[in-house]
């Protein structure tokens, strides 16, 4: 049987569901890579320059500790994710960053998905993997579709659960926790900002908790225009958390030169303060952030919105 | 109304045809002006590439200075040229400016659609002028690109160091105070002329360098410092095909004519990428530093400012292609933060490394031949 190494970063936290499914269905067993430590990210940014942003660096860690576990690794290569929404361009470019930095020592298998301008290119490379794996293509093809439609059931499963409710009677003061999916729910690399705040009696809310639709429409000033996928998440959840009066101030977790966040919080400090009067705490992390550091700032941030 | 536009190398020779041509009024910021920058570094936001910041200064020159509109082009896709305007625009309101901020769709271009976009711009100007200005502007484009590309040919081989460069600047110097297309172009072909009678020591061979990288930073000598006059001086001659005439070739017209022309850069790229898109120039830069080692040059000089997202994504592939190739590639990062003399210091090791690497060669040549 053949085994696929699915890494923990990036695209794990938003496609997860997907992927695992998809190969499971096709009959290969799936192994991650454990949790984010500080091994992983020292092979990280061991392999990667030193422009590259911290999330990638710890990326390649996971790819390096499966490397000899398992037979592929699975890297998509994300173009765009829906209609007019673009990711960042490391995205584009991750399975060959990866076979680069760890000088063709692992073996890759890729899926394209762009599907704004080529949808094609998701059905070629399901293809080159149907030769790969020795499974009929149309057998792939109807994996794929099964693996798409039960990630949309997921979403909206956990939608039902634990659904964000705008100005709840909960009296609980509310902290928002924006950032790349990546960041906020790597405990690692977020040392724990979630938990911290549940223990301060906070009640927290993630980009994950609003509908889709909201959130492109809330999206100020990319309404209906084109925009990187995250900076619609990110930009439409901060707007919509405005109109809650429960919310006392957001917290914003980013890696250090993080192109995309660059623009997106910039949006975002122009306009919270002078029109909502809402706070904003900008959190960068990098490789030698220390704990104690990070943790002042937020303690110094939580008292001050009280 | 009164237009302002940003700075980009030689382009605003054609833009000033352009607008002189149609009859547009305008502002025009400074050449290379470090302290417009500064003034823009204030309101952008800290990890903004450095194009952001020296756009963002020559607009802020320009509506200081009576300017109330900006054309400006973006675009669709993952690299952060693309959302430029938006943001420009939104600093720019809230510094309280009155400005028409119009951003165009670069990559999804209609005709109709422009025209009704800078109505206000172009309204009781004559059509004809206008199209007369576009085509006058292209032609320039080309001419003023050619006259760089003479520059880095004589620059590297003349016997009296320098004349070039006073040519150049003295060419700049008046093109800035003259109008109309044919006066702009007697002055370019005064230019061409001027470099074509420096003396040149015929027998020297030039060690051979190509720039790749972001296009702006290669394009632009006010953030690269002038990175082909600092080459050229040394002795080592330049090839740098990242200029606008090469873009307009590439995007506007090989998409006019109906035969399919491959670009040359993005299918040597391919080799090592293995999509046809990561934004900016990311494939080009791998393709161009292919296409300079089949080409036989000595070395690649990769410049991108800082945090450029598509570029770093090249980057991991140099390590392969100088081993594949046997090119050295050196990488040079600019922010506003760079200081000039280590910019300097690591241009002069660079040149030192690749003359002792060819005089390494010859020296085997001979020995294997005197065998």
């Amino acid at each position: 049987m053949i085994t696929i190494g699915l890494p923990k970063g990036l695209f794990y936290f938003d496609h997860h569901i997907l992927w695992e499914h998809f190969f499971i269905d096709l009959g290969c067993s799936v192994v991650t890579s454990r949790d984010t430590n500080r091994d992983i990210m020292d092979y990280g940014v061991k392999f990667c320059s030193n422009e590259t942003c911290l999330p990638v660096k710890v990326f390649h860690g996971h790819v390096y500790y499966l490397k000899n576990i398992v037979d592929y690794i699975f890297i998509p290569r994300y173009t765009s994710v829906y209609k007019n929404e673009y990711t960042c361009p490391k995205f584009c470019g991750l399975p060959d960053m990866v076979i680069f930095n760890l000088k063709r020592q692992v073996k890759v298998l890729e899926i394209k998905i762009h599907p704004d301008k080529f949808p094609s290119w998701t059905f070629d490379s399901l293809e080159a993997v149907s030769k790969l794996l020795g499974i009929k293509y149309t057998c792939v093809l109807n994996t794929f579709k099964k693996a798409v439609s039960e990630y949309h059931r997921h979403i909206w499963d956990r939608f039902r659960e634990n659904s964000y409710i705008i100005n709840s009677e909960n009296s609980k003061a509310v902290i928002p926790v924006l950032g790349h999916p990546y960041m906020i729910y790597d405990s690692y690399l977020s040392m724990n900002l979630i938990d911290k705040l549940e223990k301060r009696n906070f009640s927290v809310y993630t980009p994950r908790d609003i509908c889709r639709e909201i959130k492109r429409e809330n999206a100020y000033p990319f309404q209906g225009k084109v925009f990187w996928y995250m900076g619609f998440e990110l930009l439409g959840s901060a707007f919509t958390f405005t109109q809650d009066k429960n919310v006392k101030g957001l917290v914003y977790l980013t890696p250090f030169s993080c192109g995309v966040d660059a623009f997106i919080v910039e949006f975002m400090e122009r306009h919270l303060y002078s029109r909502y009067r809402i706070p904003l705490l900008k959190l960068m992390v990098d490789e030698h952030t220390g704990e104690a550091g990070f943790d002042t700032r937020l303690e110094a941030f939580l008292d001050t919105v009280g | 109304m009164k237009v302002t536009f940003p700075h980009m190398g030689n382009m605003y020779i054609p833009v000033k045809v352009l607008l002189d041509t149609a009859g547009i009024e305008y502002v025009m910021p400074p050449l290379n002006s470090k302290k417009l920058c500064e003034c823009a570094i204030k309101h952008s936001p800290e990890f903004a590439c450095l194009p952001f910041k020296t756009i963002l200064g020559d607009f802020i020159y320009g509506l200081e200075n009576g300017a109330d509109f900006i054309l400006f082009g973006g675009g669709r896709g993952q690299c952060r040229l693309g959302y430029y305007g938006d943001l420009q625009a939104e600093i720019l309101k809230s510094m309280n400016y009155r400005v028409e901020f119009v951003c165009l769709d670069l990559t999804n271009l209609s005709v109709m659609e422009v025209l009704h976009r800078i109505k206000p711009l172009v309204e009781g100007k004559s059509i004809l002028k206008i199209l007369k200005g576009i085509i006058d502007a292209v032609r320039t484009v080309y001419m003023a690109d050619q006259l760089n590309k003479f520059a880095r040919f004589t620059r590297c081989r003349e016997i009296h160091k320098g004349q070039t460069d006073r040519v150049l600047s003295q060419f700049h110097t008046r093109v800035q105070k003259t109008e109309g297309y044919k006066n702009i172009k007697a002055l370019i072909f005064g230019a061409r002329k001027a470099i074509k009678q420096i003396k040149l020591d015929k027998g020297y061979n030039p060690i051979k360098i190509s720039l790749v990288g972001e296009m702006y930073a290669c394009a632009h000598p006010g953030i690269n410092f002038e990175v082909e006059k600092k080459l050229g001086n040394m002795g080592v001659e330049v090839y740098n095909n990242l200029s606008v005439s090469h873009w307009i070739t590439e995007y506007f017209i090989k998409k006019l004519i109906p035969v399919r022309l491959k670009n040359k850069s993005l299918e040597a790229g391919r080799e090592f990428i293995g999509t046809d898109d990561i934004g900016g120039h990311g494939i080009h830069t791998v393709g161009n530093c292919i296409l300079s080692a089949k080409n036989k040059l000595d070395g690649v000089i990769h410049i991108y400012p800082f945090t450029c997202m598509p570029e770093i994504v090249a980057q991991c592939a140099f390590n392969e292609i100088q081993s594949k190739y046997g090119i050295p590639i050196m990488t040079l990062i600019i922010d506003e933060m760079t200081g000039e003399a280590s910019y300097i210091t690591r241009l002069e090791a660079f040149v030192d490394l690749l003359e002792m690497k060819r005089m390494h060669s010859v020296n085997a040549r001979l020995l294997t031949n005197s065998d």
